[in-house]
């Protein structure tokens, strides 16, 4: 009996492994113009994002399934933050299938598009369920493939196929990294699972197992943009279609961090305090390097990524941290990027409907249309880290994490780089505000869906931060 | 024959694909490299599985599972190289000069 209760909590699981299956299915039955795999789309994110919220927090150790599928507070929060980026992707993809945009022409296959989707965000479940490295692996690979794949969706694009050529490429290298680290840590463990290869790190150490955590650190800094390994990044953002990006920048990092959490808080947690000046030195050097290079950007997309490099390594400083703490102000800061990120993209992809995606096109966006400008304003100030949006609190916890732990230089260090990061937001700011258009601007029109997310993000942008217990949830399922 | 000698052959072939990836300009023969680092996974994880592992089921699944993967992940590799051979008519990995700073 108790295993049949226990099955409960794995059902939104199931239902997103089915879902791109019914989605593509129906397409496949459905009349080309039919709206019906939409609408089940939006029903079946939506039905499993609920699902989701029905599942209690505070349970301690977690649950387990079969021996190798766990269901932990950090899990089935993480879940909600991939789902969060999957309906948001996808509803900020639906208007790039009605027309072109940013100088690309129109995508087609949507069903596909959304069942990609869905894959990549199963994947990022099954990485914060895995229990032994080969489902850890396979999760992380699920993640990343249907990624290649939507990168390239624009198949009239050049520029999109170009991108999709270097990440593969890139990420192809990053897989292998990594499997020459597990097979290390295999060796060195003598196990798959993670409670035994964390027996045998607690036994002991050896050059086998530097070697592994080296490889695996090089593999997981490809797909989570670390410093030597990012120079995919911003060219793959630029050529990838805005929604794609926007996927990207959310639910790849995400899983990416994901990993990283899983996997220095569980089978090396013994000797995390051994690799804390690693983890310490990619973080300060990601961080540097993501907000020179933003500084000098035009293109939005592009920006957009060395943003996203930054805000990586600001995500690597709470992981010095401890564990409890790491991971509660990793996922709060998750919550506040992904929807500070989805905003930011929802604003460029009404810009890019009728202009290109550049800083210049953002010119006299305050007086033409104050709505929209306001809303770019807020997702910048959040991401930049301004008090009273959600961002700064995201940002105060990563820190404080790291800080607690007695790990001050890199703290310091991240917080003299944030007064960096303002310069560029602002610069962002000051073209959509201050900035004289050249000439006659053309009208942007808003959809009734962009106007109601654009709307919904920005008061939760604000809400977040405001008013503290709606991440009390969060906090409350740690104990902290 | 003992491990040693097999990590060492899986090291040096990791080396020959890292090394290929690096010399190589064609797109295929970049394909062919990661192939071999992938593959030099799969000995060190059968060497262990032979060797040393208390558990050496899992070290033999690993690598069928490897396989896989791979063949998946080559699948979307080549699918996606023919459509940039479409557009670029060329599979030099040079040509890659549209997207830069």
């Amino acid at each position: 009996m108790s295993s049949l209760l226990n099955m409960n909590i794995i059902i939104p699981d199931v239902l997103l492994l089915l879902f791109p299956f019914i989605v593509i299915g129906i397409r496949l039955f459905c009349d080309f113009r039919s709206k019906l795999p939409w609408r089940i789309a939006n029903f079946g994110f939506i039905a499993i994002f609920v699902l989701l919220n029905f599942i209690p927090l505070a349970s301690g150790e977690g649950r387990f399934l079969i021996s190798n599928w766990k269901v932990d507070d950090f899990g089935v929060l993480m879940r909600e933050v991939l789902m969060i980026s999957a309906i948001l992707g996808m509803w900020l993809s639906k208007d790039y299938f009605e027309h072109g945009a940013d100088g690309k022409p129109q995508m087609h296959q949507i069903a596909e598009f959304i069942g990609a989707i869905a894959f990549a965000t199963f994947g990022g479940v099954t990485v914060v369920s895995a229990c032994d490295l080969l489902t850890f692996f396979l999760g992380l690979e699920i993640a990343t493939i249907p990624m290649y794949a939507l990168t390239a969706w624009n198949k009239k694009d050049q520029l999109g196929s170009e991108a999709a050529t270097k990440y593969i490429l890139m990420g192809s290298v990053a897989t292998a990294f990594e499997l020459f680290g597990f097979s290390y840590l295999y060796g060195f463990a003598g196990s798959l699972h993670f409670s035994e290869i964390q027996q045998a790190v607690a036994a002991g150490t050896s050059p086998l197992l530097w070697l592994a955590v080296l490889f695996l650190f090089c593999g997981i800094g490809f797909k989570l943009t670390l410093f030597p390994f990012y120079t995919w990044a911003p060219d793959v953002y630029e050529g990838a279609p805005t929604p794609v990006t926007a996927v990207l920048s959310v639910t790849s990092k995400a899983t990416a961090i994901a990993f990283l959490v899983v996997l220095v808080f569980g089978p090396l947690a013994p000797v995390q305090e051994q690799i804390a000046p690693f983890i310490a030195l990619l973080a300060g050097t990601t961080l540097f390097v993501g907000n020179l290079g933003a500084l000098k950007q035009s293109r939005l997309r592009r920006f957009m990524a060395y943003s996203s490099i930054a805000q990586a390594g600001y995500i690597m400083v709470a992981l010095l941290g401890p564990a409890t703490m790491a991971k509660t102000a990793i996922i709060y800061y998750l919550f506040v990027y992904a929807v500070s990120n989805y905003l930011a993209f929802f604003v460029f992809g009404i810009i890019g409907h009728h202009r290109e995606e550049t800083f210049a096109s953002l010119r006299g966006l305050s007086k033409q249309n104050p709505g929209i400008a306001i809303a770019l304003a807020i997702s910048m100030f959040s991401l930049a880290g301004i008090p009273p949006l959600a961002g700064f609190f995201g940002k105060f916890h990563l820190f404080f994490s790291g800080a607690s732990t007695g790990h001050y230089a890199i703290v310091a260090f991240a917080v003299l780089n944030n007064v960096l990061a303002l310069f560029y937001y602002l610069q962002l700011i000051k073209s959509a505000w201050v900035d004289e258009p050249d000439g006659h601007l053309t009208p942007l029109r808003l959809t009734k869906r962009q106007r109601s997310v654009i709307i919904t993000l920005s008061i939760a942008v604000v809400i977040i931060g405001v008013l503290p217990f709606l991440s009390n949830n969060i906090f409350a399922g740690f104990n902290y | 024959m003992n491990l040693m000698n097999c990590l060492i052959l899986a090291f040096i072939l990791f080396g020959i694909g890292v090394w290929g990836l690096m010399r190589r300009r064609h797109l295929i023969g970049m394909l062919i490299s990661i192939e071999l680092m992938l593959n030099a996974a799969n000995i060190n994880f059968i060497s262990f599985a032979y060797f040393s592992a208390h558990d050496s089921t899992a070290g033999a699944l690993f690598s069928i599972f490897v396989i896989a993967v791979t063949a998946c992940e080559m699948a979307i590799a080549l699918a996606i190289i023919v459509t940039m051979y479409r557009r670029h008519k060329s599979l030099d990995a040079d040509q890659l000069r549209d997207l830069h700073d």
